[in-house]
Parts: C-alpha cells; sequence; structure tokens
C-alpha cells in the first residue's frame, strides 16, 4: 500500500471519493439514528419510574366499598400484606423496596387523596423530599402532614394550618410541588406513613372490602437489577395474583405505541436494512470506481505489480474512504439526535397508576408525563458504527481489488 | 565480441478461439540491440509484443528473458520479473492521472522497500534526463503529448530494465515530436545500451533500428 498514491487518487478523484463516502455515510448515520431514537424511547420509557426512584412499582386491584365515607382505598390499589412484601423483598434481583399507602378520604366537606409515605427512604415517594418548596419535611414520630402546593393555593391553605383528615387533625408543615415530578404517586396531602396505616385500620369501610392491619400496604416501589426487572414482575405477579399490577419500564414503552418503542425486533430489522442499503451502496459506488480505473490498474500490473499490491492498495483507499464515511455518518447523526432531541414525548400514565379517583371531575382523563425526548448516541454505538465502516470498506476493497486484480494488462493496454 | 541473447521467443503461437493471431513464430533479440517489428494494422505485432514481454501467455511455445524460461511462471511471478528487468513505454502514454510526472516515473517502486526520497531522487535523475526537470511535480493532465511520453520513458528506465518494449511509442504524436521521442530512444540504445523492441507500423522509424522484423497476418515475413 502506498500512502501518496492512496491520498492522491482520493484527492484528485474528488466526485469519485465524494459519491462513495456520501452514500455510505447516509447508511451508518441511519443506522445511528435509528439504534439512538430507540434507545431514547427505552430511557423515556422509564422516566416516570425513575422519578420516583423505582425500576417497577406493584399495585393490587380490589373492590370499593359501596358507601364512599372516611378512608378507603382506590379500586386499583388495595392491601398487599406485610408478608407478601417480605417475600417480594427477598427475590434475587430486588435490590430494595420503597412502600406508600394512598388513600382516598371522603370526609363531609371534601375529598382528600392522601398518600402516606416513609420518612427515609431512596425508592418511592419519600423522594418529595426534594419537592418540598416551603416549609419542611416531616419529623420523627409527629402526626404532621405536607400539602401539594397546587392544592394549598386553590383551598386556601396555608402553611402552619391545620386540616382535618378523616376526623384527625394534622399541622401543615410544608408544600410539595409534585408537578414536575412523576405523575404517579402523587396526592393532595401527604401524611407520615404510620398516620396513614391508622387512618386505613380504623376505616370500617376499607376493611369491609379489604382488610388491612398496620404494616400492610398498597403501593410498592422497586428497585432492581435492570437485567431481571421483566423476570421480577412475573414472579411479582405470581405472589400477589392475577390482580397485580406490575408497571416496569417495558410497560410504559408498550403504552407509547411508537414503532421504535414496539419492540426490539423493529429496530434489529430496521438496522439490518440500513446495514444492508450501505454496504449495496458502498459495493455500488465503489464498484463502478474500480471499473473505471481498469486501464490504471493494467499499468500497474504491467509495471510489474503482484495482484496482492493491486489489492492491498484498492482495499486500503476503500478503507479511508469507508472510514470518512463512518465519520461524516457520525457528524450527521450528532446534528440528526440534536434536532429529534427537541422533540417532546407523552408518556401516557396507566389509570391503575392516577391517584385521582375516576369518579372526580377530571379523574377519568388520561394523564401524561411530557418530556423531551433523551436522544444521545452512546461511544459505543458511535465505535461499532465507525468499526462497521471500516469493516465494509475492508470487505468491499478487498473483493472489488481482487476481483479487478484478475485482469490481464494485455487485454485492457491494447491502443485504440 | 559477440553479444548474448536476452530475449528469444520459440515458435510462439497465439489463439482467441478459432482465430490464430501468431502463427509460430520465433525470434530472439541480443543485448543491447535495437529491433523494430513492423507491420500493418492487425497484423499481430502487437501480440507478440504481450506474449515476448510475459503480459499474455502463448497458445503453444515458449518464452526465455535474461536466461529464464517465463510461458509457465504465474502471474505474480511475470509481474515481478517485469518490475525487475523490463520496461514498457505504450502509445496512450498510460500515466496514472493522480500522480504527479516524478510519482508516475516511480510508480514500478511503489511496491517495493525504499525511502519516498529515495524513489524521487530516482525518479527525478530520469526527469532530468529526459529534460524535464521543470516538470516534476505536473500532472499529466499539464503536460504535451511529447512531455506525457517522455514522463512514461524515464518510467520505463527506473527499474534500469535490460529490455524495453515500446508498442508504437510515436503513435500519438506529431511527427516532429515522434522524432524527438526516436532520438532519445536511440540514444538510449546507444549511449546506456538498453536493448529495444519496438512495435510500429511506420517504415520510416524503423528505419533507425539494427534490425527490422516484418510481420504479416501473424507471421515473420523477414
Amino acid at each position: 500500500m502506498n500512502l501518496r498514491y492512496m491520498t492522491k487518487e482520493l484527492y484528485y478523484q474528488k466526485r469519485r471519493t465524494l459519491m462513495s463516502i456520501l452514500g455510505l455515510s447516509i447508511g451508518i448515520a441511519l443506522l445511528i439514528i435509528l439504534n439512538s431514537l430507540s434507545l431514547a424511547y427505552r430511557q423515556a420509557a422509564r422516566v416516570p419510574l425513575q422519578e420516583i426512584g423505582a425500576d417497577i412499582t406493584v399495585q393490587r386491584s380490589g373492590d370499593v366499598p359501596k358507601e364512599l365515607a372516611g378512608p378507603v382505598f382506590p379500586c386499583s390499589a388495595v392491601t398487599i400484606r406485610k408478608e407478601e412484601v417480605e417475600k417480594i423483598r427477598k427475590l434475587p434481583g430486588v435490590r430494595g423496596v420503597g412502600t406508600g399507602l394512598l388513600l382516598w378520604v371522603f370526609d363531609p366537606n371534601r375529598a382528600w387523596i392522601v398518600l402516606g409515605i416513609e420518612k427515609e427512604n431512596s425508592i418511592g415517594p419519600s423522594v418529595l423530599r426534594s419537592s418540598v418548596t416551603e416549609g419542611r419535611f416531616f419529623e420523627d414520630g409527629k402526626p404532621e402532614a405536607l400539602v401539594e402546593q397546587a392544592y394549598a393555593r386553590q383551598f386556601g391553605i396555608r402553611l402552619n394550618d391545620t386540616i382535618s383528615v378523616a376526623d384527625k387533625k394534622f399541622p401543615v408543615v410544608g408544600f410539595v410541588d409534585a408537578s414536575r415530578a412523576a405523575k404517579i404517586a402523587v396526592a393532595n396531602v401527604y401524611l407520615p406513613l404510620k398516620e396513614a396505616e391508622d387512618l386505613a385500620a380504623s376505616s370500617k369501610e376499607l376493611q369491609s372490602v379489604s382488610p388491612y392491619a398496620p404494616g400492610d400496604v398498597n403501593l410498592l416501589f422497586i428497585k432492581a437489577d435492570q437485567e431481571k426487572i421483566t423476570g421480577l414482575a412475573s414472579e411479582m405477579k405470581g405472589i400477589l395474583g392475577d390482580k397485580a399490577t406490575v408497571a416496569t419500564p417495558d410497560s410504559f414503552l408498550k403504552l407509547l405505541g411508537s414503532l421504535f418503542a414496539l419492540s426490539d425486533k423493529f429496530t434489529v430489522a430496521a438496522s439490518l436494512i440500513a446495514i444492508i442499503v450501505a454496504v449495496l451502496i458502498a459495493f455500488k459506488t465503489m464498484a463502478g470506481n474500480i471499473a473505471e480505473r481498469a486501464r490504471e490498474i493494467g499499468v500497474l500490473k504491467a509495471v510489474g505489480w503482484t495482484n496482492r499490491n493491486v489489492v492491498s492498495q484498492l482495499m486500503s483507499e476503500s478503507v479511508i474512504q469507508c472510514f470518512m464515511a463512518g465519520i461524516l455518518g457520525l457528524l450527521i447523526a450528532l446534528v440528526a439526535s440534536f434536532g429529534l432531541s427537541f422533540m417532546k414525548v407523552n408518556i401516557p400514565i396507566p389509570w391503575e397508576m392516577s391517584p385521582t379517583p375516576h369518579f372526580l371531575p377530571g379523574g377519568g382523563d388520561q394523564i401524561f408525563k411530557t418530556l423531551r425526548l433523551p436522544v444521545h448516541i452512546p461511544w459505543n454505538l458511535a465505535f461499532f458504527a465507525i468499526l462497521l465502516s471500516v469493516i465494509i470498506g475492508g470487505m468491499t476493497g478487498g473483493l472489488l481489488g481482487r476481483h479487478i486484480s484478475k485482469i490481464k494488462p494485455s487485454e485492457v493496454l491494447r491502443h485504440e | 565480441m559477440s553479444k548474448s541473447t536476452i530475449l528469444s521467443g520459440t515458435d510462439l503461437s497465439k489463439k482467441y478461439g478459432d482465430l490464430e493471431v501468431v502463427k509460430g513464430v520465433s525470434l530472439a533479440v541480443s543485448e543491447g540491440e535495437f529491433v523494430c517489428l513492423v507491420g500493418k494494422s492487425g497484423c499481430g505485432k502487437t501480440t507478440l509484443l504481450s506474449l515476448l514481454s510475459g503480459l499474455e501467455k502463448p497458445t503453444r511455445g515458449k518464452v526465455t528473458l535474461d536466461g529464464r524460461e517465463i510461458t509457465n511462471s504465474s502471474e505474480d511471478e511475470l509481474a515481478l520479473f517485469r518490475r525487475d528487468n523490463v520496461g514498457f513505454i505504450f502509445q496512450s502514454f498510460n500515466l496514472i492521472p493522480t500522480l504527479s510526472a516524478w510519482e508516475n516515473v516511480a510508480l514500478p517502486l511503489f511496491p517495493i522497500k525504499m525511502t519516498s526520497e529515495e524513489r524521487r531522487r530516482r525518479a527525478t535523475e530520469l526527469l532530468g534526463k529526459m529534460e524535464l526537470g521543470h516538470r516534476i511535480e505536473h500532472l499529466p493532465l499539464a503536460l504535451s503529448g511529447g512531455e506525457k511520453q517522455r514522463v512514461a520513458i524515464a518510467r520505463a528506465l527506473v527499474n534500469n530494465p535490460k529490455i524495453i518494449f515500446a508498442d508504437e511509442p510515436t503513435g500519438n504524436l506529431d511527427s516532429s515530436t515522434g522524432e524527438a521521442i526516436m532520438g532519445i530512444l536511440n540514444k538510449l540504445h546507444k549511449e546506456e545500451g538498453v536493448a529495444i523492441l519496438m512495435v510500429t507500423h511506420e517504415d520510416e522509424l524503423a528505419k533507425t533500428a539494427n534490425r527490422l522484423i516484418r510481420m504479416k497476418d501473424g507471421e515473420i515475413m523477414s
């Protein structure tokens, strides 16, 4: 391989070089963009759960009491017993469990959505500690309440006011702004878990349809090993029975309904098509380029270049062109992914995970978590694309070089 | 003192399908001899030149070049043999359009392990002899027909060949440029002692050679 010859050939045959580079770069860019988009949708599908520090949420559906009075469980979240929680906690792959107790409290003049939360846990709704906008978070052992900021504004609730929930008084110690956080596990009023447990345990209406004892919960937030999430979801369904609702990033991905979100198979198939298109473009352009150079190859052979000399020269030219095509493809993909990252995606939150009673105004509306599509190109995808370009270059140059090196110089050098 | 034979072809035939282009030709060229192969277009002289230079294999017969029989050599063996012993000059110059004059001259040296400076020095020296010292960085496109052919001659000499095969070297040039090129070839043959086997259809050009071989219908007439 002669570097001087190669660079001059690529530099002076600008049209040929550009055609080859452009053709292949489009295929490579397509491959990178498709995979980045697929990754972006996958990441977006994780966001609702990630925002409450979990990978999986677990609920169990059940019945609502005939009479809605005092604290009741939403029909989508009834009792999960302490023993069941322990079984889930011990499953291999479970790295941590957060709990919550969601209640609808029907007081004579007001209905509250109340969420009992743990004081300290990085998994689950206790992450709302960082969403306190005014006042403070709970202190140990005190019966106090946090109120959602918008709700407090709507009903004129002020800091240090005392609110009455199911005939129990709670001083308001802080306001929480969960509007930018996950759309799941949000409520009007947040109480320490123990206070919510007491409310649930003392409610006859609730006990009549879903027996409850302190220590039981109705919302589970689980941090798990990424590769075990799917398996864990089925195991949890096995523990909790048919009525269990287990939400994972995959279930959100399915709700997205986008082509990219539908399945890995689509991405693999589309990527394969992109690779095949890239290879065909590279092969066709370079075959044309090399055929144009038959006479030149004849000269090389006549003056003493062996077949191997010819093949390695053509292969090196092809590898360099394809490497440049890979770089250009990556640049095109970077620009495209920057543009695509402005795209908004609405992730629908399943109704079972919506805390608002569907029979209240607005309760039946589909809620969405809206976020910018997190499109980025991971370094391993970029590296793979460049490596693939070089391999395509090597194979194309090698195959075409071997073919053209078989020409007889006497045939192509005969004067006109 | 008689000179030894550098090239010999014995009973050479070449068939393309049923068409026999070269028919049982035998000829020899001595060291430093200038031989002209003359004949009308289509008489088989270029095919004979290809057979003798190892660019093509004969259907029958054998070729011996510098004491080595090359008829049964592989393509790569022939290429290496040509690189070390043979120079070519073509009618249409066959310069690589993307390479400068000196790089075209150095083309046969590219696969050989040597420094770029060494290649450039050798090529520049030969271009100087061809009175093209001022054109070494020019691309073929910027050279006249005569200059291109002089670059091609320099390329044929870059490997210090024992014999040069020239196929209609003045065919694409006007008469005065053609004469100049013939002058260079004669000078090479006389001063450097390089054997030359030249194919031409112009009798006038052939007169300067030591020996003239006439071909007709694939056979040697005289």
